[in-house]
C-alpha cells in the first residue's frame, strides 16, 4: 500500500476554523493539510537505516521501502521517484545499510507520515571502513589511544569484572584460564550482547555495571572471533569511550589476532585472546606461593647474614683490642725491664768508674813517689839519718844506707871524688 | 596500619626488605625489625591467599538486570 501517492502535492491554503464559542476546530482535511505545509518547510536531511519492505513496480512512479533503525528497530516509510531510483542502478537486498537524503512528508489524504527520498546512497562495507577510520583518526587526535593513558593491571586483583556474551566460548576460556591459574579468584560476569544493533548499548551499560559493583579493580571485556559486522559494536564510539573513561584498567580481548576494533586500542592492554586475557590479569597461585617462600627463605637468610657480619666484626674488634692492649702491654714490660736492667747495671757500673778512677790517681800517685824514681834504677842514699845529695856531706870510712826499689843495704864510704 | 595494606602492597614491601637485607647494608637493629616485619607481611600475604575464596557471581542474575532494549 502505497503511503505517498506519486507526485503528490500539498496544497498550501489558509484554513478557517469553525467556531464553537471561543474553541477553534479544523476539518480533518485542514489539519492534514496544515501539518503537511509545516512539515515541508523542513529542509532536506540525510537519514541512515537499513532498508527493508522494498517494493517496486515499473507502472508506478515511485519506489517505496521501509528504513528501519537497527539500533532501536523504529521505522519510517519511505518513497523515491522511480527513475532517480533507477538511474542509480544499485542492486540493493532487504537489511543493506543506506544513506537516504530526503525530507518529511505528511501524505494530507490519509494523515500519513514518511520520507520522500531525493537520493540514497549504500552504505557497505568500504563506507564502513572510511567511516572507522575517520572516528579512529577523531578519537587519537583526543588522545584516547595515548600511550600514557594505559594503565598498569594490579598484580593482585580483588575481583575480576568480565564483560562477555551469553555463554560465549570466550567467557569460558577466560573464567577456564583465571580459576585453574588463580582458584582464589573472585570474578563477577556481566553478560552483554556481542553483536548486532543493540551491542554497543548493551555493552556499555554491562561495562558501567560491573564498574559500579564494588572491590572490581579490572574489567576484561572480551568476545571470539566473528565477521567485520559482528565486531561493530566494539568499535561503536560509545563503546570506545566507555572503555578509555572506565574507572578501573580494562583488558580487551575481542575478535582474533588481526582484528583490531577500537575498543583494543582505547583498552590499557590488549590481549590476542580470551585465554590470554585471563593470564594478564591474575598472577600464577604456584609462582606466587613459590615466590613467597622464596621472599621468606631470603629473609631470614638475610636476618642470619646480617647477624653472622655483626657477629664478626665484633670479634674482629675484640681480636683487635686484645692485640692493641697486648702491644701496649708488652711495650710497657719491655721499657720496664730496659729500665731494670740499667738500674741492676747501675752500682757495678759505678763501682767500676770509681775504681777506674782510683787506679788513676794512684797511678799519678805512684808516677810522683820516689819508689818509681828507685824502680827506675835510682838509689837513696842516707847518712846520718839525711839524705845525702852532696858528696860533701860524707867522709871516707862513713857508714851510709842505701835504699834501692826492692830493699835496702848498708855500705862503707871508701873514698870521695871531687 | 597492616591490616590496610593489600596484597599487592604488602608483597612489594616484603621484596623490598628482602633486597635490602641482601644487600647486607643494615645493621644488627634494623636487621631484626626487618626481619620481624617481613615475617608479619608474608604472614599477611599467605593469609590473604588462604583466606581469599574463588567465587563466580554473574551480575545481570543477581541484580536482576538486564541489558537495556533485550
Amino acid at each position: 500500500m502505497p503511503f505517498l501517492a506519486a507526485g503528490s502535492t500539498l496544497h498550501v491554503m489558509s484554513v478557517q476554523p469553525t467556531l464553537y464559542g471561543d474553541r477553534k476546530v479544523y476539518p480533518v482535511g485542514a489539519f492534514n493539510r496544515g501539518v503537511a505545509e509545516w512539515l515541508s518547510r523542513i529542509p532536506p536531511v540525510w537519514v541512515e537505516g537499513e532498508l527493508t519492505e522494498l517494493r517496486r513496480n515499473d507502472r508506478w512512479g515511485s519506489v517505496f521501502f521501509t528504513l528501519k533503525d537497527p539500533e532501536d528497530g523504529s521505522t519510517v516509510p519511505a518513497s523515491m521517484p522511480r527513475r532517480a531510483f533507477d538511474a542509480l542502478g544499485l542492486e540493493l537486498a532487504d537489511g543493506e545499510r543506506v544513506h537516504v537524503q530526503g525530507r518529511p512528508e505528511l501524505y494530507a489524504a490519509k494523515g500519513e507520515f514518511g520520507l520522500r527520498a531525493l537520493t540514497l546512497e549504500r552504505f557497505g562495507l568500504g563506507e564502513h571502513l572510511a567511516a572507522l577510520e575517520r572516528l579512529k583518526k577523531t578519537l587519537a587526535a583526543e588522545g584516547l589511544f595515548a600511550a600514557e593513558r594505559k594503565r598498569a593491571l594490579p598484580r593482585f586483583p580483588r575481583r575480576v569484572g568480565l564483560v562477555t556474551g551469553h555463554d560465549a566460548a570466550a567467557k569460558g576460556d577466560v573464567l577456564t584460564t583465571i580459576t585453574t591459574r588463580f582458584p582464589p579468584a573472585r570474578i563477577l560476569v556481566a553478560e552483554t550482547l556481542v553483536q548486532g544493533p543493540r551491542a554497543a548499548l548493551s555493552i556499555v551499560a554491562a561495562l558501567e555495571a560491573v564498574t559500579a559493583e564494588p572491590d572490581v579493580d579490572v574489567v576484561i571485556l572480551t568476545r571470539g572471533g566473528g565477521s567485520f559486522e559482528d565486531l561493530l559494536p566494539f568499535s561503536d564510539e560509545r563503546v570506545v569511550r566507555a572503555v578509555a573513561a572506565c574507572r578501573v584498567p580494562v583488558v580487551s580481548a575481542v575478535g582474533h589476532e588481526q582484528d583490531t576494533p577500537l575498543c583494543d586500542l582505547a583498552a590499557d592492554v590488549r590481549a590476542s585472546t580470551p585465554t590470554a586475557a585471563g593470564r594478564l590479569v591474575v598472577p600464577d597461585l604456584g609462582e606466587l606461593l613459590e615466590g613467597l617462600r622464596r621472599a621468606r627463605a631470603a629473609l631470614a637468610l638475610g636476618a642470619r647474614r646480617a647477624f653472622e657480619r655483626q657477629r664478626e666484626r665484633l670479634a674482629r674488634s675484640h681480636t683487635g683490642l686484645e692485640r692493641g692492649a697486648r702491644r701496649l702491654l708488652e711495650r710497657d714490660a719491655q721499657r720496664l725491664s730496659v729500665t731494670r736492667d740499667r738500674l741492676r747495671r747501675g752500682p757495678a757500673l759505678l763501682l767500676e768508674r770509681r775504681r777506674g778512677a782510683l787506679d788513676a790517681a794512684a797511678g799519678r800517685l805512684r808516677a810522683l813517689s820516689p819508689r818509681a824514681t828507685l824502680e827506675r834504677g835510682y838509689a837513696i842514699a842516707r847518712a846520718h839519718g839525711d839524705v845525702l845529695r852532696s858528696v860533701a856531706d860524707v867522709a871516707t870510712g862513713d857508714r851510709v844506707e842505701v835504699e834501692l826499689a826492692a830493699g835496702a843495704f848498708g855500705a862503707r864510704v871508701e873514698e870521695v871524688t871531687r | 596500619m597492616t591490616d590496610e595494606l593489600s596484597f599487592e602492597q604488602a608483597q612489594k614491601e616484603l621484596e623490598g626488605i628482602v633486597e635490602r637485607l641482601e644487600r647486607g647494608e643494615v645493621g644488627l637493629d634494623e636487621a631484626i625489625a626487618l626481619w620481624e616485619r617481613g615475617e608479619e607481611l608474608y604472614r599477611l600475604c599467605s593469609g590473604q591467599l588462604d583466606a581469599a575464596h574463588g567465587r563466580i557471581e554473574e551480575l545481570a542474575k543477581r541484580a536482576g538486570q538486564v541489558p537495556p532494549g533485550s
